[in-house]
């Protein structure tokens, strides 16, 4: 379980003038849901890149647990997140030509031996999800199948933190919904944090918190209209 | 990673194929021309090894040995016949043979020489028995001809416009062994029966061959020649002997050889080792594999240029799936490995085939070449060869790399957006 602090961090892609991405401060307890909304270009996805390390931040701080993460080299960052951070994306990611189990198992087979400990938790989290055949073909699966084998390879590593990136956008209403269940439940099981950039309000709902994004910043925060 | 390779493998499995038969083919290219270049040397130098030294008439060195060791129809210049005599009773020789080309019969060469010549290419017969009438001939190990069969022979070859010597039919009476050289496709008479054929014996006088033929005046058409076929051998040669091309000398020792090649390089006679003619000869082809494996190489690179640039595209098309391993955690390192892995892969697999594809083109060509010549051409590698396949190598590993590293030059958020 991990706590996410973000200290003055801003996004700037050169050529811009204004930062597409300007966070004074923003603080998730460890084991929080947050909900991040916005139209697209409010800088939702710059915001899931920015705490994911997936992009170098350009200016600030963004803290999991006490690491800074923006000062962490290239390869300690992709090390720290596939140690800590759980990934669900939009367009899954998932590989084809290789099973659903395989497609678990992937980023650890692709830096280190897997242990049978780990593909037994990766069989377990299959079941949870309910992929009842492993050993089928990626490929074959429905678009809902598919998002729930990413949600289990995103739990494998056991993260501190879940961040979805639009998880059930490219889902039907009910598919969606299903996933969108499976999410909450298993990162409130798993103790994970949960992150989820969305506009489902089907997962909005199901969080704690809701930040809105515009432009780049914060214009909205649930936690504080309660607090006035 | 291997399971991960291959199922990538497997979804662009045209576009693999493609680069893999483009590789494939650049390096049988250069195996071809190496190996066929090594098998016409070796070939060639076993061909030339029965021939010691070579005594003709002044003329061209080179046609000399190659009319020679390769049985190639040519025109030589014939030189007196008292030179097979004086070499046949020189103390420092151990057998002088005659060789007369000219003749053919169904596009194989007759030679007329002696059964001397006979043995020495084939010391034990693979059947029958050595002729011992000028009608007789014994075949080289690849003609197709049974015992007992008859050959009419013809003067020149039937593509130059020869015509058929109708005054006689040698029979086979006996098959040499394989021997490997152009000698497997010779049919051998004796010299006499030619001498007579082209009516050289009768000017040189060797009146008890005439009253023996008077037999058969019949056969003795408007030709001037006239052969008995049923005369017996007579391999006794005298200063009236009639002309010859060439004399194959075998001499006692080596010095015996070299004093003998000094002694007959005069004004009307040559004296040539074929070994060395070759060896100059292979010069000259040795230039010509340069040559090709430069061409061969600069093919290699064009290739590997067009391959540098798909693989270049295709890492850019991939850009996303690049991202998205980085994203879900795995190491720079895996990634390199795989993208350079899969190329080397190809880059393995496309040299594997190029030198299987390489060696099989260049058995055919041996195998062509053996058809029309009778020199067996051994395709074969060689040790000088591994250090070229490890430069291929090191820089097929090279090459891959470049790709690999440019797959690593974006962060992963915008690989993904790719």
């Amino acid at each position: 379980m991990l706590s996410l602090d973000i200290a003055d961090l801003t996004m700037r892609f050169s050529g811009l003038e204004t930062p597409v991405l300007a966070i004074g401060r923003l603080h998730v307890p460890a084991g929080g849901q947050l909900a991040v909304t916005g139209a697209s270009g409010s800088g939702k996805s710059t915001l899931v890149n920015a705490i994911t390390g997936l992009e170098r931040v350009t200016g600030g701080t963004v803290s999991w647990g006490g690491t800074d993460m923006t000062r962490l080299p290239t390869g300690r960052r992709d090390a720290f997140r596939a140690a800590h951070i759980g990934l669900v994306m939009q367009d899954f990611h998932l590989f084809p030509g290789l099973s659903a189990l395989e497609n678990v198992v992937l980023p650890i087979r692709l830096s280190r031996r897997l242990e049978p400990a780990e593909r037994e938790r990766a069989l377990q989290l299959l079941d949870t999800v309910g992929i009842a055949r492993p050993q089928q073909a990626i490929e074959t699966l429905s678009r809902g199948e598919m998002q729930r084998v990413a949600v289990a390879r995103a739990l494998l590593a056991r993260p501190g933190v879940i961040v979805a990136d639009e998880p059930t956008a490219s889902l039907d209403g009910r598919t969606g919904e299903a996933v969108a269940d499976l999410l909450v439940e298993l990162a409130g099981a798993e103790g994970a944090t949960l992150i989820a950039v969305t506009h489902d309000p089907a997962l909005t709902e199901r969080l704690d918190r809701r930040i809105g994004l515009a432009g780049g910043r914060i214009v909205e925060d649930s936690a504080k209209a309660l607090a006035a | 990673m291997i399971r991960f390779i291959l199922a990538d493998l497997r979804r662009f499995k045209a576009g693999a194929l493609a680069v893999v038969v483009l590789i494939a083919l650049s390096v049988a290219l250069s195996v071809t021309v190496t190996l066929q270049e090594r098998a016409v040397r070796l070939g060639s130098a076993r061909a030339a090894e029965k021939f010691d030294l070579l005594v003709g008439a002044a003329g061209s060195e080179t046609q000399l040995a190659l009319s020679a060791v390769f049985l190639q129809p040519s025109p030589l210049p014939l030189m007196s016949g008292g030179v097979l005599a004086k070499l046949s009773d020189d103390p420092r020789v151990d057998f002088a043979a005659p060789v007369g080309f000219g003749d053919s019969a169904d596009g194989y060469p007759v030679v007329g020489t002696t059964t001397t010549l006979v043995s020495a290419l084939s010391p034990a017969l693979a059947e029958g028995a050595f002729f011992t009438r000028l009608g007789e001939a014994v075949v080289g190990a690849d003609v197709p001809k049974r015992l007992g069969a008859e050959i009419k022979p013809m003067h020149g070859a039937a593509d130059e416009g020869g015509h058929t010597h109708t005054e006689i039919a040698y029979t086979v009476t006996g098959r040499m062994a394989p021997t490997g050289t152009a000698w497997d496709r010779a049919i051998l008479v004796p010299i006499r029966a030619v001498w007579q054929l082209h009516g050289m014996e009768e000017k040189a006088g060797h009146e008890d061959h005439d009253h023996e033929g008077d037999a058969h005046e019949d056969h003795d058409h408007d030709h001037e020649a006239h052969v008995d076929a049923n005369a017996g051998l007579d391999e006794h040669f005298d200063a009236a002997t009639p002309g010859i091309p060439a004399v194959l000398v075998k001499p006692k020792t080596v010095a015996d050889a070299y004093r003998l090649r000094q002694e007959y390089r005069g004004e009307t006679t040559l004296a040539v080792f074929p070994a060395e003619v070759l060896t100059r000869l292979y010069a000259t082809l040795g230039d010509a594999r340069s040559l090709l494996l430069a061409i061969a190489i600069g093919t290699q690179v064009i290739v590997i240029a067009a391959i540098l640039l798909v693989t270049v595209m295709h890492v850019g098309a991939r850009q996303r799936q690049i991202g998205a391993l980085r994203a879900f955690g795995a190491p720079r390192r895996s990634v390199l490995a795989i993208v350079w892995g899969e190329l080397f892969v190809l880059f393995l697999a496309g040299f594997a085939l190029g030198i299987a594809v390489g060696y099989a083109a260049a058995e055919a060509i041996s195998a062509s070449l053996a058809a029309t010549t009778a020199v067996r051409m051994p395709v074969e590698f060689a040790r000088e060869d591994v250090p070229l396949a490890l430069w291929f190598l090191f820089l097929a590993v090279l090459v891959s790399l470049v790709p690999a590293v440019s797959a690593l030059r974006l962060s992963p958020a915008r690989a993904l957006r790719a």
